[in-house]
């Protein structure tokens, strides 16, 4: 258990313990679940995110828009943009970011089939929602060199939290926000 | 003489002296050589006295700690943590003019990651806890400013950056991230060419992906080499009138930023924003020129994580300059000039911290210094024995003896 991430020691033993005092049948059904889930979940052969099936369900729906897709580093991303209902265009999942030191290069990510798919699909823009490190930034910078001369693409903006005081933010996000500035209109 | 830890005072002190007292209290539990042991400061000077090896200056390394979140001494926190001890705890009553009273706690973990709690506060980054306090120490090793080599200078420098601008540690961290990223691309080319790997797709690839780290290096190099200038030129001209000062007038000093990589150095005065892109292109076409070697070395040669400060006296370069003395002179007025940087910057005067050096300044010295501390400056002084420096310093003074991690009041 404690392999896991984000589970310690502690919550480790916890988890195990509750588990043995569960009927089998209980037990069983979950472990069943988790293999089947290993088994069944691979990943969308269009966009990369997660999926029992080869096109995702995010990729079928018709009401989606075909012509706008948001980058994302990883599936989770996907998870946390579909909570917001906002958006209706579709995904591309890369498989991370561009780290050296973790010996993950541009070949590792699923940038090709990125740019194959915006001249197949005749895309209108690229939102890249990838996180501000320094990984990420050179993952959008990278990206975007590539993808300009087919589409428009776009970065997330970076600033403060919607409901948060200005005197609680820190110094970099404060400075980002700054940074991001715009005109009113 | 106060036992158990607990050093009172007479409060009386703060009124008749008009300092605002900056560091009222330092908690020390499990750190170095201290069991748990609180320190009341109640005087502008307080001077701790003892043999070698007591822990006189583990008290003003906690103080520094605080202020900086560095210590001189060590880049291991297994170091500060009492031996047998898990964590080790440094916890600082702060008081200031502008921001009232503040409770700063610094928790140092064995094998573990350290983390700061203002007012009680955990804080989600550790940096949100410097400019709380501000400090200046000055020990025996900032000789090194002098005779050291360029990574002494650049600490110094990127010390007092970090107490005067929040951001700076962030930016620091920036660039050094993308420093590592790079140069971990920059090996595995190097691995790559003696492996024979030279099919020309795979080098066309590398070439790009080494682009996009060369242009992300020139943004955070340039936001680093900007402040570091900028902060240079407040304190060049101080550090200078404090040389002609101590050193009665017949030297000149002359203290230069020097960017690696043929970065003109009139490209980094000034503030505006095409400056900025200026310097990025220069740090671009620099990479460009040392691209063979970087691809033979495989490391990054061109940065601000080779650049120098240089310090000449009447023009020659201070290193070869004169005499051990002539040396303290010109490290005592960079000392000088940046407690008074920043004061003036922050608008109140930071604390001062004297490891073992007061002994080592002959009277003229230490009489400019205690003129220019006045009565302005909290000042913590270690020294081994009173009678090695001049009488004066022990007006208004507060002397504890330090002993085997025990501190009494003896004055």
């Amino acid at each position: 258990m404690q392999r896991l991430p984000g589970i310690g020691p502690k919550s480790a033993q916890r988890l195990a313990l509750h588990l043995l005092k569960r009927p089998d049948a209980e037990v069983e059904a979950l472990a069943k679940a988790l293999l089947e889930a290993k088994q069944q979940v691979g990943t969308c052969q269009v966009c990369f995110h997660l999926s029992a099936e080869p096109v995702c369900e995010i990729c079928r729906n018709p009401n989606r828009d075909r012509l706008t897709i948001c980058v994302v580093a990883d599936s989770r991303d996907v998870i946390a943009l579909e909570k917001t209902r906002e958006y209706r265009g579709r995904y591309h999942v890369l498989g991370g970011t561009i780290s050296p030191m973790d010996g993950i290069g541009p070949d590792m990510l699923t940038v090709q089939p990125l740019i194959q798919r915006v001249q197949r699909e005749g895309t209108r823009e690229v939102i890249l929602a990838i996180g501000p490190s320094v990984e990420g930034e050179t993952t959008a910078l990278y990206l975007s060199q590539l993808l300009k001369p087919f589409t428009r693409v776009t970065r997330i903006a970076f600033g403060l939290p919607v409901g948060g005081d200005l005197e609680y933010a820190d110094e970099v996000t404060l400075a980002r926000a700054l940074e991001g500035r715009r005109e009113m209109a | 003489m106060v036992s158990g830890g607990l050093i009172a005072g007479p409060i009386a002190v703060l009124g008749l002296v008009g300092l605002v007292m900056y560091l009222r209290r330092l908690h020390l539990r499990q750190f170095r050589n201290y069991g748990d042991r609180v320190i009341a400061f109640d005087a502008p000077k307080t001077i701790l006295v003892g043999d070698n090896a007591q822990g006189k200056s583990n008290v003003l390394e906690a103080v520094e700690l605080l202020a900086t979140l560095q210590s001189h001494r060590t880049s291991r926190d297994g170091d500060l943590i009492q031996e047998g001890a898990a964590i080790a705890t440094v916890q600082g009553q702060i008081e200031r003019q502008s921001s009232g009273s503040m409770d700063l706690e610094l928790i140092l973990r064995r094998g573990g990651r350290r983390t700061v709690a203002l007012n009680g506060q955990g804080l989600r980054r550790q940096a949100d806890g410097l400019g709380t306090l501000n400090a200046v120490l000055f020990s025996c090793l900032d000789l090194e400013l002098v005779r050291g080599g360029p990574e002494r200078r650049r600490a110094w420098l990127d010390g007092l950056l970090l107490q005067l601008e929040p951001l700076y540690s962030h930016i620091l961290g920036q660039y050094n991230r993308v420093l590592r990223q790079r140069n971990a691309l920059l090996r595995q080319q190097v691995r790559g060419d003696r492996r024979g790997v030279t099919e020309p797709e795979s080098t066309d690839d590398h070439a790009a992906e080494l682009a996009l780290w060369d242009a992300q290096l020139a943004i955070a190099a340039a936001r680093v080499v900007r402040r570091r200038a900028r902060a240079l030129a407040l304190l060049a001209p101080r550090a200078a009138a404090w040389h002609r000062d101590i050193g009665g007038g017949t030297e000149t000093l002359d203290i230069t930023y020097v960017p690696n990589g043929a970065i003109a150095p009139d490209l980094l005065e000034g503030n505006e924003g095409d400056r900025a892109i200026a310097v990025q292109q220069a740090y671009l076409s620099a990479i460009r020129e040392k691209a063979t070697a970087e691809r033979h070395q495989g490391t990054s040669l061109v940065g601000p994580h080779r650049d120098d400060i240089d310090l000449r006296v009447n023009g020659v370069p201070a290193r070869q300059f004169g005499s051990q003395g002539q040396q303290r002179t010109l490290v005592l007025a960079l000392k000088l000039a940046e407690l008074t940087t920043l004061e003036e910057l922050l608008g109140e005067p930071p604390l001062l911290l004297l490891d073992d050096v007061l002994a080592e300044l002959d009277l003229k010295r230490q009489d400019r210094l205690l003129g220019a501390i006045a009565e302005r400056f909290q000042t913590l002084v270690t020294a081994t024995h009173l009678g090695a420096f001049d009488g004066r310093w022990l007006d208004g003074a507060r002397i504890l003896t330090v002993r085997r991690g025990q501190i009494d009041a003896t004055g």
